[in-house]
């Protein structure tokens, strides 16, 4: 993890600070909000046992200001504390310890020739193990155990989650401009589970894959945002132009350490493998450092017109899952101290949304577009290749009541199928040239809308992969929440060849799991030995 | 061409008013109690109704709150007459437009409404189309004036058999009239305003922890015929989901009302068979909430303001008095054979056009659901809506027969324009009013 504290974060602790003295001191009681909860959330992964026992504490507040000039003046903030137990319950499982026989034992055989006699497994939390991966990986996916044993308290002060002010100045023609600045999430977009126009803050996917609402897994940054609300006029409903600048010194998603019970494609595992037992698989994590000219900036302009909502996106930011670059002088030769050096190159988007809600079918279309500039993709030949790439999602929401289901509460069903385009494919590149994610989700509520069983379903095409996560929640009161689940996988066995294990007699052009097809099964076949069944409780207040 | 004319013609002559109002009409569409209310021999203010004496009082009540007294489930406090007058632009209103309103040839059309009470004459029973007249005098009634909140709003979820509170959640609504406005500038209508809206409608749930930041907006279109856009926050999500808003039987937020029941019917009048089934002197739940005992524990602010109390059967019916008001008894069936209901019973108050009491009845026939909405007199209630010349929303009572289940409301109704701007009924403010 990051080893220096950033300026906006000692700017954060003196903030803070300066609230917490105000409080105590001259602001009486009721002038803050305070709500949050404390929660435990117990998993189980078939054949591995306890897979997580997350204990969190959440507090969320919001402090009104007075002021002559601005209306609307607050200052929020979450705070967020938790520690995983897993770590110290099944350390035979998860954590420093937890060796593997083989690379990508936590999703496949050991049946390919990469993953037994051409790579190492990845070593577990390499900065407990290995002094060199460790530092070949500083500054990302660096974790030792306590890091993730407690994901909050950090070098980048992760436990304040939020901390932002905003204001709204009343202009003369009646038009609202707000500014915010602080630590903050914005969400552009309107999808579920994976993001198209939703990629301004990073995500945190050690916490439990594409699983978690993208509120608790999204990262926070450093942003300053500023919006002209001009509200109606001759043509449209309403209409905001919104302009963001993300200050904060760049970060990737956290995709998870190796030792870590959710590690997003196996990524963190083959970063800290070597090949052929003695050169490490990164170098180098050329992590951008803070300045201005890193700093990432955008433009939203949206509005209502009849039926449609709509927006129009653009943003110049970073790529926030790590690209791979080669350093061998050669395709066929590496470098001795290190395969790649980890990347992550400067993306520009352009996009748009757009939903309709047709009354015939009494039903909501979405549909979202992202064309960009500037990723890179991996592939075979020199690890990565930069590609213009077009993604898209087309959903449909409809509520509807089903009588016959016993309850007069409209059951919510969405769909969503996303696409992708990868505009300059190369041969060598392990994802398809176009490929789909198809998600549904089915819920309901019954006894007042206190008890709420859903199942959501997502398939990948590509990896011929399947996940189903039926669960059901129950709030008793208004402080209670219990919640049972299942997540269950099926498939992710797709095989991809490796030029390099044409090295091993016999191997030229046989598919191989390790290590690019990790890239073709993705979130959801990968993980594909990750059945669990999971408990959660919430007291919240 | 020839043809065309004929049935414009034949049209005209069908949605014409069956006899043109007058001033009169107006005059005593307003103010029925100018001259007294009705006097019923065996009810006089001061009295209680239970049990032991609610037969002498039947044709008074309808028959719910009739069983309800009768099986013990609550008793009645009675009430003198007042008069509820809505505000002089309203009323000033109905007379400038008089009889510049029709109906169209399809239920939900209406020609020619500026603002006022559109039908303000007496209904008849040899009007076919007397019903509809009055769910359009309901519709474009003075219900939250040109804008209104009810900030904040309690909602209970209780068990009736046992009175125990399962939930409570804390809402703040507004309303807003983009059209047909009387008191508030702009008048009548809100300019630009390009989808032709009539109305916005803007929740936003405080309470409890779990759906805290959920907002909802509708927005509902002046053409009757076309549905209501509807727009949901989730604060989980940080993001604006679109509804299909066709479902408006769906129980909001789990609780025993249909979005469908809001303000006595909150759908559109083209999707109900309205029938007119005459005039009655009733009870209905009209008072002074300053007069009443109210709930010392539920709110508390710096105005000393308090709700409405909740008390008999399962802590479900309002601790409000009665009183006898002039009475439209209006059933609406619905059009969909789908629905889940097969009609409902309005009772409209016809000084006021609110709809305080109506019974629902399943697709048996059977009586499933009685809401209650109780009314204040604006001059007894917060000083600041004094002189606003609205019946105010005050307290509801959802009662869900079959499931021996209750929602209650309290209210605490604002008649403030600040707290409800335009601004508060946009699709951007859903974004920025949540995190």
């Amino acid at each position: 993890m990051t080893k220096k504290i950033t300026t906006l974060n000692t700017l954060a602790i003196g903030v803070a600070a300066g609230l917490t003295l105000s409080y105590g001191s001259t602001v009486s009681a009721g002038e803050i909000e305070w709500s949050g909860f404390v929660e435990n959330a117990t998993y189980f992964r078939d054949k591995k046992g306890l897979s997580k026992f997350r204990n969190t504490a959440q507090a969320e507040f919001s402090k009104s200001i007075e002021s002559d000039s601005w209306s609307n003046v607050s200052i929020n903030g979450v705070l967020r504390g938790s520690y995983d137990g897993v770590y110290d319950l099944n350390s035979s499982e998860f954590g420093k310890d937890a060796q593997q026989q083989y690379l990508g034992e936590s999703w496949h055989d050991n049946s390919t020739v990469s993953s037994s006699a051409l790579l190492t497994p990845g070593t577990p939390f390499p900065c407990e193990n290995d002094p060199t991966i460790c530092n070949n990986l500083d500054g990302y996916m660096d974790q030792d155990e306590n890091d993730a044993k407690f994901a909050e308290f950090n070098d980048r002060l992760d436990f304040i989650r939020e901390f932002y002010i905003t204001a709204d100045k009343q202009l003369a023609n009646g038009d609202v401009f707000n500014f915010s600045f602080g630590k903050q999430q914005v969400v552009w977009g309107k999808t579920d589970l994976f993001r198209v126009l939703d990629v301004i803050n990073p995500v945190d996917y050690s916490r439990h894959n594409i699983y978690d609402e993208l509120e608790d897994i999204r990262i926070p940054q450093w942003m300053f945002t500023a919006e002209w609300r001009m509200g109606s006029n001759e043509v449209l409903d309403d209409s905001n132009f919104q302009l963001i600048w993300n200050v904060d010194k760049f970060r990737p998603h956290n995709m998870g350490t190796c030792g870590q019970s959710y590690v997003m494609v196996d990524a963190g595992c083959f970063f800290s493998a070597k090949l052929a037992g003695t050169i490490p698989v990164i170098h180098d994590v050329q992590e951008p450092g803070w300045d201005l000219s890193n700093t990432q900036f955008g433009a939203k302009w949206e509005g209502v017109y009849g039926d449609t909502t709509f927006s129009v996106n653009a943003l110049h930011y970073r790529q926030q899952l790590p690209s791979i670059h080669w350093r061998g002088p050669n395709p066929a030769t590496p470098a001795g101290d290190g395969l790649f050096d980890i990347k992550f190159p400067r993306v520009t988007l352009l996009g748009g949304s757009l939903d309709y809600y047709s009354m015939n079918m009494d039903a909501v279309w979405r549909m979202e577009v992202a064309y960009t500039q500037g990723e890179e993709q991996p592939r075979d030949l020199n690890g990565n290749a930069e590609t213009d790439m077009l993604r898209y999602v087309i959903g449909f929401d409809k509520n509807l009541v089903i009588p016959s289901l016993g309850t007069s509460s409209a059951f919510l069903i969405s769909t969503q199928l996303f696409g992708e385009h990868i505009l300059d494919h190369e041969a060598d590149m392990p994802m398809d040239e176009d490929n789909w994610i198809a998600t549904a989700l089915f819920k309901g509520w019954y006894k007042n809308n206190r008890l709420s069983p859903q199942v959501i379903f997502a398939h990948d095409f590509a990896a011929k992969a399947t996940a189903i996560a039926p669960s059901i929640s129950w709030t008793p009161d208004n402080h209670w929440m219990f919640n049972a689940g299942l997540n269950v996988k099926f498939g992710g066995d797709e095989k991809f060849p490796w030029s390099a294990s044409a090295n091993v007699p016999g191997n030229a052009g046989v598919p191989q799991y390790e290590p690019l097809a990790r890239f073709l099964n993705g979130p959801i076949g990968v993980a594909n030995q990750e059945d669990e069944i999971q408990f959660t409780v919430r007291y919240s207040f | 061409m020839k043809k065309t004319v004929v049935s414009m013609m034949m049209a005209g002559a069908l949605v014409a008013p069956v006899h043109a109002a007058t001033l009169d009409d107006v005059e005593n569409s307003f103010y029925p109690y100018k001259n007294g209310a009705k006097e019923f021999s065996n009810l006089k203010p001061g009295m209680t109704i239970n049990q032991s004496n609610v037969e002498s009082v039947k044709d008074a009540l309808d028959p719910a709150m009739y069983k309800f007294i009768k099986n013990g489930d609550y008793e009645i406090r009675v009430g003198e007459t007042t008069s509820f007058d809505l505000h002089e632009s309203y009323v000033e209103a109905t007379r400038k437009n008089l009889n510049t309103t029709s109906l169209g040839e399809k239920s939900g059309e209406i020609n020619g409404f500026v603002a006022g009470r559109p039908f303000p004459e007496e209904p008849s029973l040899d009007d076919p189309r007397a019903g509809e007249k009055m769910a359009f005098n309901f519709k474009y009634g003075y219900n939250w004036g040109d804008t209104g909140a009810v900030y904040p709003f309690y909602w209970k979820f209780r068990d009736m058999a046992s009175g125990k509170e399962e939930r409570m959640l804390k809402f703040n609504f507004h309303f807003l009239n983009y059209k047909h406005r009387v008191k508030q500038a702009p008048m009548p209508d809100i300019e630009p305003n390009p989808s032709n809206l009539f109305r916005g409608i803007y929740v936003q749930v405080l309470e409890p922890f779990d759906v805290k930041n959920t907002q909802l907006l509708i927005h509902r279109y002046e053409d009757d015929l076309k549905r209501d856009n509807a727009y949901l926050y989730l604060g989980f999500q940080r993001r604006v989901r679109r509804l299909s808003s066709g479902q408006t039987t769906d129980a909001f937020l789990g609780s025993d009302l249909m979005i469908e029941d809001f303000e006595g019917y909150n759908g559109r009048i083209s999707d109900m068979k309205w029938t007119y089934k005459g005039t009655r002197e009733m009870l209905m739940p009209y008072y002074n909430h300053n007069d009443e005992p109210l709930d010392p524990d539920t709110h508390k602010d710096e105005d000393g303001y308090q709700v409405v109390s909740f008390t008999g059967k399962g802590q479900c019916f309002p601790n409000v008095s009665w009183q006898v008001r002039k009475v439209y008894e209006v059933e609406s069936a619905p059009v969909d054979p789908n629905h889940p209901l097969s009609k409902r019973v309005h009772f409209m108050d016809a000084q006021t056009f609110a709809i305080p009491r109506t019974n629902a009845y399943d697709r048996k026939g059977e009586l499933w659901k009685i809401f209650t909405i109780g009314q204040s007199h604006p001059d007894h209630h917060l000083a600041a809506n004094k002189g606003s010349g609205v019946s105010i929303d005050d307290a509801f009572s959802m009662v869900d027969l079959q499931a021996n289940h209750c929602t209650t409301g309290q209210f605490k109704g604002q008649l403030d324009p600040k707290l409800s701007p335009e601004q508060k009924f946009s699709v951007q403010n859903l974004r920025s009013s949540g995190r």
